[in-house]
């Protein structure tokens, strides 16, 4: 599989939080996107005493890392509105500044939004100029080539996930490929994907009874590692930091439309489950089910992470196998047994 | 004190004007569930009905039954832990008694309008728009990476600066689609010359509240209870755009002017001035008057005359977009700082409180910027965990326990000593 360890990331970083922001524009703008994940393992309290006690955990365990450093030198902050935990850190995040000695990188908002409609799309692009006036000096034919190059991962990580319904890798394993892809060089990590496909080919089935995880997005393998030492497989999920992250690519259309196609892939990326609308996530469960051949689903829900539980009852009734909501679930953590129990309960029934 | 005619003449009305609703509805009218924070002023001025999803949360919690429309959620699989607030009308939807509910229960609304905040507000009003006759418009919640400071000077006049291009137009263009929508699904017309009318309307009743905001601000004693002055304008709020609502503000402004001159005192030796900062504790209205009874502390200010005052106005010659700088970032006036926290501050210092309450819920608001702005001012500040209308966590023993011991330790010695 990929390389374990990873090394420093050379030259300006740009750490971001969330799924939709633009990476095409830092990768441009001569930064290395590296997007920032939490630690269920590490005491989240300072960043909690900022956002409060009813937010996602995933969001205080980053600011908690932010405020300690422990992501290393950070040149430039860029924070997506892809679910309400990484605005309200936004929010926090400008407050400090605003209002505090705390030493933080400068940080920007990039507010993409979802509905299918025109207007929104006018607005998305909007918010795209915007951003690269803020990068400042990013030229056409930089930008050109980052969305070639990011596509072109985002086809690696695809085909990745399409060996998925053959088995050839387990969820812990693809969680791994997007970490990597999403926090290492772009041409650092596209060879390392074509060696990983060349090896996948060749790998026999991963054992495991096969399930569709929804709920929650993963930044951290915990769940994942638990769920398949229990004796699941997860071979499919909707989640951005899995094969939703690898949906959709910005093409390149003639230099003039870049931002237009960049604003229309963000805003059309994936349903995510703070973003989509009930019925699209079903029939995108009903579909990735079907695809992969997922044979139960699991819905694995976070505390305060308040929309998957709503999406889960029509996902249950489109996906048409047994499954099954764990909710407000401690982040990081799972009782693995009781899943696999519930769901041969489910298949019983 | 007796009760302030106003309210008791909104409590009245609204109560008269749901009986009505529920006969038009009942004869094929058109009705809409629309959420607080929601542009309703095009409803108005095209004469569909409609019913605020937060207020008639309020009456179902005032009415004690909020555990009732939580637990039809539950049994259809919903969570019942999020939201509440936004989810419990989303209960009365599947009420098979509605002849035992609240004023006989919320009719069925045809069209339900809510914008995309939070992670599961929009979930909420997906689950209304598959119940059948039933469809959603959804708005988006647009997000600003850059806010001015002192939004409550810019707002009447000057909000393009201060809401900002793009999540105007953005807006502008949701709210005609919102009109093509309207005018298919209900074959009502809408009429640009009635529409500036209910405009005009709104900026009229706003602008009586900000006098009566200011009035009560430099009153000693306070002359209102806050649970008169929540109903006496949150209810011609819901019907704002009318007459009757532009009237009503003016009674109520009439009515504390009066109380003002005649030296009259919710609390006789009122001994500490309170903020209650967040929603309406609804299950437990008689929450605020018992720490008047005990200490002789008053709740002289909660956000809803406050935001009537600040909040609403918007002149300007295009009123579609005026309305658009209406909603755009009206949560940003009470939730995003700096806009909220500097806001507080104001409205704390004009009143001259002596401490600030705030209901801190389990959803997220940015209650930390709040409160470490209001300390830095110097103002004392109580956060109180709790839903507003979900009762489960917030038995009244430890509701007053908390309150009181604050009052005891921190507000009432500190007002001793001034």
């Amino acid at each position: 599989m990929l390389p374990g360890p990873v090394h420093p990331v050379p030259g300006p970083v740009a750490g971001y939080v969330g799924a939709d922001v633009p990476v095409e524009l830092l990768t441009a703008a001569g930064y290395t996107p590296v997007r920032l994940a939490g630690s269920p393992s590490e005491d989240a309290s300072p960043g909690r005493a900022y956002l409060g006690g009813g937010l996602d955990p995933v969001a205080c365990s980053i600011l908690t890392r932010l405020l300690a450093g422990t992501y290393g030198p950070l040149d430039v902050l860029v924070v997506s509105r892809d679910c309400e935990a990484s605005l309200r850190l936004f929010y926090v995040l400008r407050e400090l500044h605003r209002v505090t000695d705390v030493a933080l990188p400068p940080v920007h908002l990039v507010d993409v939004l979802h509905l299918p409609h025109r207007t929104t799309t006018r607005y998305v692009l909007a918010k795209v100029r915007e951003f690269r006036s803020w990068l400042g000096g990013v030229d056409d034919a930089a930008l050109a080539d980052a969305v070639v190059a990011h596509d072109r991962l985002r086809a690696r990580v695809r085909e990745i996930g399409a060996l998925r319904a053959q088995r050839r890798l387990t969820g812990t394993e693809m969680l791994d490929v997007v970490r990597t892809a999403c926090t290492r060089p772009v041409a650092e990590v596209l060879p390392l994907l074509d060696t990983l496909l060349t090896e996948l080919a060749e790998r026999p089935a991963r054992p495991g009874h096969p399930i569709h995880l929804t709920g929650s997005s993963h930044d951290d393998p915990a769940v994942y590692a638990a769920l398949e030492d229990a004796g699941l497989l997860v071979v499919g999920e909707d989640h951005d930091r899995g094969d939703l992250w690898a949906l959709g690519d910005v093409g390149l259309p003639d230099p003039g439309r870049l931002e237009l196609a960049l604003a229309e892939r963000y805003q059309s990326a994936g349903p995510a489950a703070p973003r989509a609308s009930i019925r699209d996530r079903a029939a995108h469960t009903a579909a990735a089910v079907r695809d992969r051949g997922a044979e139960g689903l699991l819905s694995y829900v976070r505390r305060f992470d308040d929309g998957p539980p709503w999406d889960f009852p029509a996902q249950r009734a489109a996906a048409g196998v047994p499954a099954v909501l764990v909710d407000r679930q401690d982040y990081g953590g799972v009782d693995a047994a009781r899943v696999v129990r519930e769901l041969h309960l489910a298949v019983a029934a | 004190m007796t009760r302030l005619p106003s309210a008791t003449a909104a409590t009245a009305h609204q109560r008269r004007w749901f009986a009505e609703l529920q006969a038009q509805v009942a004869a094929g009218a058109p009705l809409a569930l629309v959420n607080a924070d929601a542009p309703q002023e095009i409803f108005r001025a095209m004469g569909i009905p409609y019913v605020v999803n937060q207020w008639w949360a309020s009456i179902v919690a005032a009415k004690r039954r909020t555990q009732d429309h939580l637990a039809r959620l539950r049994e259809r699989g919903y969570p019942d832990y999020t939201e509440q607030y936004s989810s419990t009308a989303l209960g009365s939807a599947f009420d098979t008694d509605p002849g035992t509910a609240p004023w006989g229960g919320l009719p069925q609304p045809s069209i339900v309008l809510a914008e995309t905040t939070g992670d599961a507000s929009r979930k909420i009003f997906d689950v209304w728009g598959e119940q059948p006759g039933v469809e959603f418009y959804p708005l988006e919640s647009a997000a600003a990476a850059t806010v001015p400071e002192r939004w409550w000077e810019l707002m009447p006049h000057r909000w393009e600066e201060a809401v900002g291009t793009d999540r105007l137009d953005l807006m502008t263009g949701e709210l005609e689609g919102l009109i093509r929508f309207l005018e298919q699904r209900t074959g009502r017309r809408f009429s640009e010359q009635r529409f500036a009318e209910v405009m005009a309307l709104v900026n009229e009743q706003e602008e009586r509240n900000r006098r009566t905001r200011d009035l009560i601000a430099a009153a000693r004693p306070c002359p209102v209870a806050v649970t008169d002055s929540i109903p006496a304008v949150m209810v011609p709020q819901w019907h704002r755009g009318t007459g009757w609502g532009r009237d009503a503000a003016r009674n109520l402004h009439d009515e504390v002017a009066e109380r003002i001159a005649a030296g009259s005192a919710v609390c006789p030796g009122e001994r500490a001035r309170l903020m209650w900062v967040g929603r309406g504790l609804w299950f437990d209205l008689d929450f605020y008057q018992r720490f008047q009874d005990r200490y002789g502390a008053v709740f002289v200010w909660s956000m809803y005359l406050a935001i009537a005052a600040d909040g609403y106005v918007r002149h300007g010659d295009d009123p579609l977009r005026a309305l658009a700088a209406r909603f755009a970032a009206f949560s940003d006036q009470l939730y995003t700082p700096p806009w909220s926290a500097e806001w507080y501050v104001k409205e704390a210092r004009s009143h001259g409180v002596d401490g600030v309450v705030h209901l801190v819920s389990d959803d997220a608001r940015g209650s930390w910027a709040t409160t470490r702005a209001l300390r830095a001012a110097g103002i004392p500040v109580l956060e109180l965990h709790a839903d507003n209308v979900d009762a489960r966590r917030s038995d009244p023993a430890y509701l007053d326990g908390t309150v009181g011991g604050w009052l005891e330790a921190e507000v009432l010695p500190a007002r001793a000593d001034a």
